[in-house]
């Protein structure tokens, strides 16, 4: 195999990778699901930039358009509709969270302690997610 | 005999953490009686259990023999008090206490070393100026959590620690007419405890007792930490900003470190 077929195959294996993990965003991802999309996103789209600088449009055209077809998909359905979506649906979670945590008060039992302790594990997980989403929105900007 | 005594500490903590099974958010032990492992007056050692008893942060406690030492192990949570300070932005770092046997310990070694006043700075809920009173020193307690000072005033009706809530960085240190003051930064370099302590310094700095002033600085070696230049745990750029001389360090168990296998190490330094 070339070198350009195993770019291409390369690349071809991980944008599909990349439209599975698009594919199954929904309003109710879990952290390691955002986590691992956005570690897809952040993979390919360095590969784009890499591959943009060693590739020429008139021996690499197939891939070119490849690569393009993906930073579509990136820049529109990832950046514009899916990742804002993210973050809002963190933000309000979180806010969620807070509020019932907040408002828990009273004499508690052991058990009841002890299940409450979960919960704010989980907030101080969406909490660093949530620091992890804005890294990414920065470099958007 | 300090150093052998914190050693001993971090043994029991080891073989506890071992073992533990509950689930509560923080856990620690304090031995029950006065012992070859911790020969410690047994007088100090009720006063310890006085103030987890007492202290709202547990929620249960249980006997438990650990490596030959009868211990009450006290399961507690702080949840409340991290959602406070977040909501707020009212600390630098997050409440997260020492173990109070380990704020016994590295308080015994300040008075070994012959300071004779301590000043415990973003206490929490003044487990270090609380030991300090166990040991006959004075104690003064500064911290910014409104919160955190409530819970400070329900501690001091077993020995008054003189809590004040204030912002460590602007409060007037001269109305303690100090003579040979420890300052205790509880905050890791790393989590805001670096300029916490220039703060403390820089109003200080100017003072007669200056000289004669001493630093107990808790520091990590975690790799979660980018690693100071000059090493000593995350503050060694502070220690030589400041022209401080380094006198010892001693590890000793804290509830962050309840689950890693190295304990923190608390830094002694000295105004020179």
């Amino acid at each position: 195999m070339s070198s350009a077929d195993e770019i291409s195959s390369m690349f071809d294996s991980e944008s599909q990778k990349l439209e599975n993990f698009l594919s199954k965003i929904s309003d109710n991802l879990g952290i390691s699901e955002i986590i691992e999309t956005y570690y897809q996103v952040m993979n390919v789209t360095s590969m784009i930039s890499m591959l943009k600088q060693q590739l020429d449009s008139e021996n690499h055209k197939t891939i070119l358009d490849k690569i393009n077809k993906t930073e579509q998909v990136i820049l529109g359905k990832f950046n514009t509709e899916a990742h804002p979506k993210i973050l809002e649906n963190l933000t309000n979670s979180i806010q969620e969270m807070t509020k019932i945590l907040q408002s828990s008060s009273g004499e508690k039992t052991k058990e009841q302690i002890e299940n409450e302790s979960q919960l704010f594990e989980e907030l101080r997980k969406k909490m660093s997610t949530k620091e992890f989403v804005e890294q990414y929105d920065k470099g958007l900007a | 005999m300090i150093e052998q005594l914190a050693k001993n500490l971090v043994s029991l903590k080891k073989e506890f953490a071992k073992n533990y099974d509950g689930k509560s958010q923080m856990q620690e032990v304090i031995p029950i009686s006065t012992s070859d492992s911790f020969p410690i007056k047994q007088q100090d050692l009720e006063l310890l259990h006085q103030f987890a008893t007492k202290n709202p942060i547990y929620y249960n406690s249980y006997e438990q023999t650990i490596d030959n030492t009868k211990c009450i192990v006290y399961e507690g949570d702080i949840n409340k008090y991290w959602l406070n300070s977040i909501q707020h932005g009212s600390s630098n770092a997050p409440f997260s206490p020492t173990w109070i046997m380990s704020a016994y310990v590295a308080v015994l070694l300040t008075k070994e070393l012959g300071y004779s006043e301590i000043i415990d700075i973003g206490s929490g809920d003044g487990r270090i100026a609380f030991c300090a009173k166990v040991l006959n020193m004075e104690a003064y307690s500064v911290e910014l959590d409104e919160q955190l000072v409530d819970l400070q005033k329900i501690l001091v009706t077993t020995l008054d620690f003189h809590p004040f809530c204030s912002d460590a960085t602007t409060f007037d240190y001269s109305s303690f007419n100090l003579n040979h003051p420890v300052f205790f930064i509880g905050g890791l370099a790393q989590m805001g405890g670096v300029a916490l302590a220039t703060g403390v310094i820089d109003k200080i700095q100017s003072h007669d007792f200056w000289k004669t002033t001493g630093w107990v600085f808790a520091g990590t070696y975690s790799q979660k930490y980018a690693p100071d230049p000059k090493n000593e745990a995350g503050w060694g750029t502070l220690i030589e900003a400041n022209k401080l001389g380094k006198l010892q360090t001693i590890s000793l168990p804290t509830v962050w470190t309840f689950h890693e296998t190295d304990e923190t190490p608390y830094i002694f330094a000295e105004s020179l």
